[in-house]
């Protein structure tokens, strides 16, 4: 198919005025790629259609949208009241939105996958270490665009979390104050707030899909590791990316989008998981919800940030927590990539990934003195696991890497 | 298996993955767009109703009717008088171009009033042009509005913006850019002075 296209004389006219073939065959038809990578691979793929979802969604939302926190004459706020014309009145704007909700969810939940492969097969060693930390620096991103857009429906969960995220940077000491009024654009959150998060909601997608295609180019000027994580060099361990890969992806997608419209059209709330049931109640500037929570996705960091009993030592712990993912290629000086070859590495991050979600249930969770104690442990394991990993080569013993795959 | 590929099976697996994924992304598309429609709410306020009777002798009022000017106006018998005798002038006399409205009222006789009552008229105020707000110079002759207005106005609308002309009918005189008559939308009257226009 692909072929044919590019015989005709129009592609030929192009190529001419843009290299165009010798693009398309480097990076997709002659796209070297291990030939054994296994279905944790198609969460890249599956990330990036996502975030095409998201911006799509986002941009036709916002031609109804609207940013502002007056109040309107049924005594509801201009958004609030713009969020449910929306989800009412606009032709299958329900739909659009669901999509648009839903869809930060299911970005999240892609990209811990794909985050999670990195880890268990060692994606972020060298000579992959700018890939994994361009990926971080994504990951950054999204948690902040997804927190300027929960703001915007301008419901209680909405107005709280804004009140309690903008707050921790008020604990940095001298500066936090101003950095306070710089974020909330006055002494609490409020209409200039609003007006803010949604240009930046708008900003930081742009910012996503740019840096996005510098972790693509980084990809492909590296390559993919695999799951033996050895170095591929011949060519009979290779196969092209078109069309094994894009079918194999597009199988991925198959599922994913299964999976996605079932969400978005039986279930779109995710019993208050992806839409919390609180965020239906306008924002209320006198009274906050009894029961208040981040979306499940900024969970874990939420409890590493209630672990510390000192407010400046848990936001620094929480910042810490994020900022030690850049440092995780330099930590692990591992010559072997694979947890398959790698017996004490590969119960760590298993133990890891469980610890991971320990923190997000704790996170989620009203407070109690028991899970204060559990999200203390996952804690210190979370740090623990990173700073194991320093030492760790001195006394794991590997088993032997096979020469090729 | 041969090495040979089954290139007919082949080809048809081609065209059937692309035609199933050419309609899923067409059906994608049908809410995209169609969310950009106007929505349920602004549908529900396509009519507006008005009181004609607040509308003074020789008074012209400006109402809305889904987001776009309608010219009310009472015409005085003076002002009625001056429908007649400058056929000659006008594009198209009796709105046989445009008018939308079938409705039984629009007789042979009532076309050069194109209004259910002859003292009430009521149209779309946008120039045919461009959409411009056209301005009321309703008196004849060039008195009150000197060189804006042909030396045989017989009294109407002036556009402001490309200089069409209107006559106390709204219809379109002969030499200005705007193609049509203004718009008669449909409209009745509910009581002896209420409307209901859209």
């Amino acid at each position: 198919m692909l072929d044919k296209i590019m015989k005709t004389r129009l592609f030929a006219w192009i190529d001419e005025r843009t290299g165009a073939e010798a693009i398309i065959k480097s990076q997709l038809t002659e796209y070297p790629v291990p030939k054994n990578l296994n279905y944790m691979w198609n969460f890249g793929s599956l990330a990036l259609l996502v975030l095409v979802l998201q911006i799509l969604t986002g941009v036709f939302l916002a031609m109804y949208y609207k940013p502002s926190a007056a109040l309107t004459m049924g005594g509801y706020t201009v958004a609030f009241d713009s969020v449910e014309r929306i989800m009412r009145d606009v032709n299958f704007g329900w739909l659009i939105r669901y999509m648009h909700a839903v869809g930060a969810s299911a970005f999240f939940v892609v990209v811990y996958m794909h985050i999670g492969r990195g880890l268990y097969y060692g994606s972020y060693k060298g000579p992959r270490e700018l890939l994994w930390i361009i990926g971080v620096v994504i990951l950054l991103i999204m948690q902040g665009a997804a927190f300027f857009g929960y703001l915007l429906p301008w419901g209680q969960m909405s107005f709280w979390g804004a009140t309690v995220i903008t707050n921790l940077f008020g604990a940095l000491p001298v500066l936090g104050e101003y950095l306070q009024q710089l974020l909330r654009g006055g002494f609490a959150v409020g209409d200039p707030t609003l007006n803010r998060f949604f240009s930046l909601h708008y900003l930081f997608p742009l910012l996503l899909a740019a840096i996005v295609g510098g972790h693509v180019h980084a990809l492909h000027v590296v390559h993919s590791n695999n799951p033996e994580g050895i170095d591929v060099h011949s060519d009979a361990e290779r196969i092209n990316f078109h069309p094994y890969y894009t079918v194999k992806d597009a199988f991925g997608v198959g599922i994913f989008l299964t999976l996605y419209c079932y969400v978005i059209f039986f279930n779109p709330q995710m019993g208050g998981y992806f839409i919390e049931v609180d965020n239906y109640v306008p924002a209320n500037n006198l009274q906050t919800p009894p029961h208040i929570a981040p979306v499940w996705y900024l969970t874990p960091w939420y409890t590493i940030l209630r672990s510390f009993e000192s407010k400046l030592l848990g936001v620094l712990m929480m910042g810490a927590s994020l900022a030690i993912l850049f440092l995780l290629p330099f930590l692990d000086r591992s010559k072997v990539r694979s947890a398959r070859y790698r017996p004490v590495f590969k119960q760590m991050v298993i133990l890891f990934f469980v610890c991971v979600i320990v923190l997000g249930y704790c996170g989620h969770s009203a407070p109690t003195p028991t899970l204060k104690l559990v999200g203390q442990i996952a804690t210190t394991y979370y740090f623990l696991f990173f700073f194991a990993l320093l030492i760790l080569p001195k006394f794991e013993k590997t088993k032997p890497v096979p020469d090729h795959i | 298996m041969t090495d040979q590929a089954d290139q007919s099976r082949r080809n048809f697996l081609y065209v059937a993955a692309g035609g199933m994924g050419a309609v899923a992304a067409g059906a994608t598309v049908v809410p995209f767009i169609g969310s950009m429609f106007p929505a349920a709410d602004t549908l529900a306020a396509a009519k507006t109703e008005f009181d004609v009777a607040t509308v003074e002798a020789g008074q012209l009022v400006v109402i809305q009717w889904q987001g776009k000017p309608v010219f009310v106006v009472n015409r005085t018998e003076e002002y009625l008088k001056e429908v007649d005798g400058h056929d000659a002038m006008l594009k198209d006399p009796n709105s046989e171009a445009i008018e939308a409205v079938t409705a039984e009222w629009m007789t042979p006789e009532n076309r050069k009033y194109r209004s259910i009552k002859p003292e009430y008229l009521i149209v779309v105020a946008s120039c045919t042009h461009l959409g411009c707000i056209p301005l009321f110079k309703p008196t004849a002759g060039r008195k009150e509005w000197g060189e804006s207005v042909p030396e045989d106005w017989p009294g109407g609308w002036h556009c402001p913006c490309h200089g069409s002309l209107y006559d106390i009918s709204a219809r379109v005189i002969n030499g200005s850019p705007a193609p049509h008559n203004l718009h008669v939308m449909p409209y009745k009257y509910l009581t002896d002075t209420k409307v209901v226009i859209g």
